[in-house]
């Protein structure tokens, strides 16, 4: 049990990192679609 | 340093690592166009930042080479709950300042800078105390960052320390020195993206690299009881609180965040500040891992130099290739926070000290631009200079860190209450940084009457740190309520035992002195602000004005 618990414990954070990097990375595509449709730059 | 325990690239591989991470920094920012150059995009980019570019910006800003030496740090000494006490409350401060972020985007939304809108509230004495110690803060920033390049290039190739410090120095004024903010938020994202999947594939190896989680099983029995606790009061007190309270007040007084407050479209502020807030947790949390499996197999740190703790777990269990990726994940972290620092220091001089003070918000935009890049010149240089001959400036961080502690009431409480003066914000500036000075350094025997007022004093501190956050989230009235019943506490518990954590102690003091005083003064006075003024004088420069809110 306790060797389990700490690897979920280690482990779930590149798990979340993982999460937040599909976030991120799927706002970005959509920021960069709006900014097309807007005429407007990305920054 | 012994150099020979960790592993070595030849310095043609080092080069070519440098040179294709810079390089491809410098053609990403190629994709910015220059025609339509202004002020306003050199500094907030015109206030038209998406959710995703925002919330990248703001986490690798938030991120510097130190969160992951410190986290690992936190996680060798503290042992389970150490990296918890580092990352955790690094990443609830970014949620902290969401609430006051929207204050401040309401009360101004043309804002490239938080000192133009103390300006406006204030006048110049308040908002160049924020100036100062914005560029003071980020002149050391760039130089721990710059240090942080020399010390990896030379531990993990046979150049020199200073070869590594130039040649951060030089990579990242090439890309920001342009476009400024711009650049700096376009290549965060290609840098966060990147720190994040080295982070992602690096954790997972270093521990299947030791045997696996029975590895870690195993060494549980080299924890101390309180190493062992997942709520350690020793790690609390002395990692956990001490950090909590320090991060709170570079959260407010810091115009690397507030820089990002004030470019992110005004409806993507939540989503960006709590995606902020999560992928700053997990990364340097995660980083803080490797230092608790450092602890669990019994690693000792080369020189006993805690920084050695992540470069020797890597070079020691990993193959080349994830230590070159280690090598890409440090530099691509203190690159984006010094590519941070430089547009902040930039936005300051062009707007706090040449917009305000000098051209009495009538700049020449052509000029402001000028400075803007000269700006950043100027501080690579400074940078470079004190990372090079290895100065000892991280004194002056202390006075920083008091300063900005003592700034956070004064700032909060000038953007909410409109009976807060001039005299009110720099006297509570002054007076809660000298006390701070008093208590960290000792200058009165810390014994009798002296200690339990000083702790008293911390307490309210502490009261003034948890009421500002259930203010935050909750209004004025939780707050206040909140604030007063964790004074009444800490009093009792921090009374006679506050005493032996000078570090602590002097930092909470910084918050309740300047608090009482700010309150103090302004009750003497009034004088009513009406708070529409701030709108009417935080202006943009440019003379076509770009569109602002969403």
């Amino acid at each position: 049990m306790q060797t389990l618990v700490l690897a979920l414990y280690v482990l779930i954070w590149p798990l979340i990192s993982l999460a937040i990097f599909a976030i991120i990375g799927i706002a970005t595509v959509n920021d960069i679609r709006v900014a097309r449709r807007d005429k407007r730059e990305l920054v | 340093m012994n150099e020979e325990s960790f592993y070595q690239f030849s310095t043609l591989t080092v080069l070519a690592l440098l040179a294709a991470f810079y390089g491809g920094t410098y053609l990403l920012t190629l994709l910015i166009k220059k025609k339509k150059e202004n002020t306003d995009a050199f500094m907030v980019s015109n206030h038209q930042i998406g959710f995703g570019l925002g919330a990248a910006s703001m986490t690798a800003t938030w991120i510097w080479a130190a969160s992951f030496y410190g986290a690992a740090t936190s996680g060798y000494t503290y042992g389970i709950s150490g990296p918890l006490h580092y990352g955790l409350w690094g990443a609830l401060m970014i949620l902290f300042i969401y609430p006051f972020g929207r204050r401040f985007r309401k009360l101004a939304p043309n804002a490239h800078t938080l000192g133009e809108l103390i300006h406006a509230r204030h006048g110049s004495s308040s908002q160049l105390i924020l100036a100062s110690s914005n560029i003071l803060g980020s002149i050391i920033s760039l130089m721990v960052n710059f240090t942080a390049s020399g010390a990896l290039v030379s531990v993990l190739s046979p150049l020199s320390f200073q070869a590594g410090v130039v040649i951060a120095g030089v990579g990242v004024l090439s890309y920001t020195l342009w476009s400024g903010f711009r650049a700096s938020v376009l290549t965060d994202f290609a840098q966060l993206m990147a720190m994040m999947a080295v982070a992602i594939l690096i954790i997972p190896a270093v521990m299947f690299a030791l045997g696996g989680p029975q590895t870690l099983s195993d060494g549980m029995s080299l924890l101390t009881p309180e190493q062992a606790n997942l709520f350690s009061m020793d790690a609390i007190l002395n990692q956990g609180a001490p950090f909590f309270v320090a991060v709170l007040a570079y959260a407010i007084g810091n115009q690397t965040i507030s820089q990002r407050l004030f470019a992110v479209r005004e409806d993507h502020i939540k989503p960006t500040f709590i995606t902020a807030t999560i992928g700053y947790g997990a990364i340097v949390i995660g980083l803080g891992m490797i230092g608790l499996m450092a602890l669990m197999t019994g690693m000792e740190p080369i020189d006993g130099d805690m920084n050695n703790l992540i470069p020797q777990m890597v070079s020691m269990y990993l193959s080349p290739v994830f230590i070159g990726l280690f090598f890409i994940l440090v530099i691509g972290s203190l690159s984006s926070t010094a590519d941070s620092d430089l547009s902040a220091m930039s936005a300051i001089v062009m707007a706090d000290v040449y917009g305000k003070n000098i051209a009495k918000n009538k700049p020449d935009p052509t000029k402001m631009l000028f400075i803007g890049r000269l700006t950043m010149i100027i501080a690579t240089l400074i940078g470079v200079i004190l990372a090079s001959f290895s100065m000892d400036i991280l004194i002056m961080l202390v006075f920083v860190g008091a300063l900005w502690g003592a700034i956070v009431f004064p700032v909060i409480a000038s953007c909410f209450w409109d009976r807060v003066t001039n005299k009110a914000f720099t006297s509570a500036v002054i007076a809660g940084l000298v006390m701070f000075c008093v208590a960290r350094f000792e200058l009165v025997p810390m014994v009798g009457v002296t200690a339990g007022l000083f702790e008293l004093l911390a307490a309210v501190g502490g009261g003034v740190v948890l009421g500002l956050m259930a203010f935050g989230f909750c209004g004025r009235r939780v707050g206040v309520v909140f604030g007063a019943l964790c004074t009444i506490v800490l009093a009792y518990f921090c009374f006679g035992f506050l005493r032996d954590y000078t570090v602590l102690l002097a930092s909470l003091m910084a918050y309740g002195v300047s608090t009482l005083v700010c309150i103090g003064v302004s009750l003497l006075s009034s004088s009513k602000f009406d708070f529409a003024q701030i709108n009417q004088d935080v202006i943009n420069y440019d003379p076509v004005k770009p569109a602002v809110q969403a």
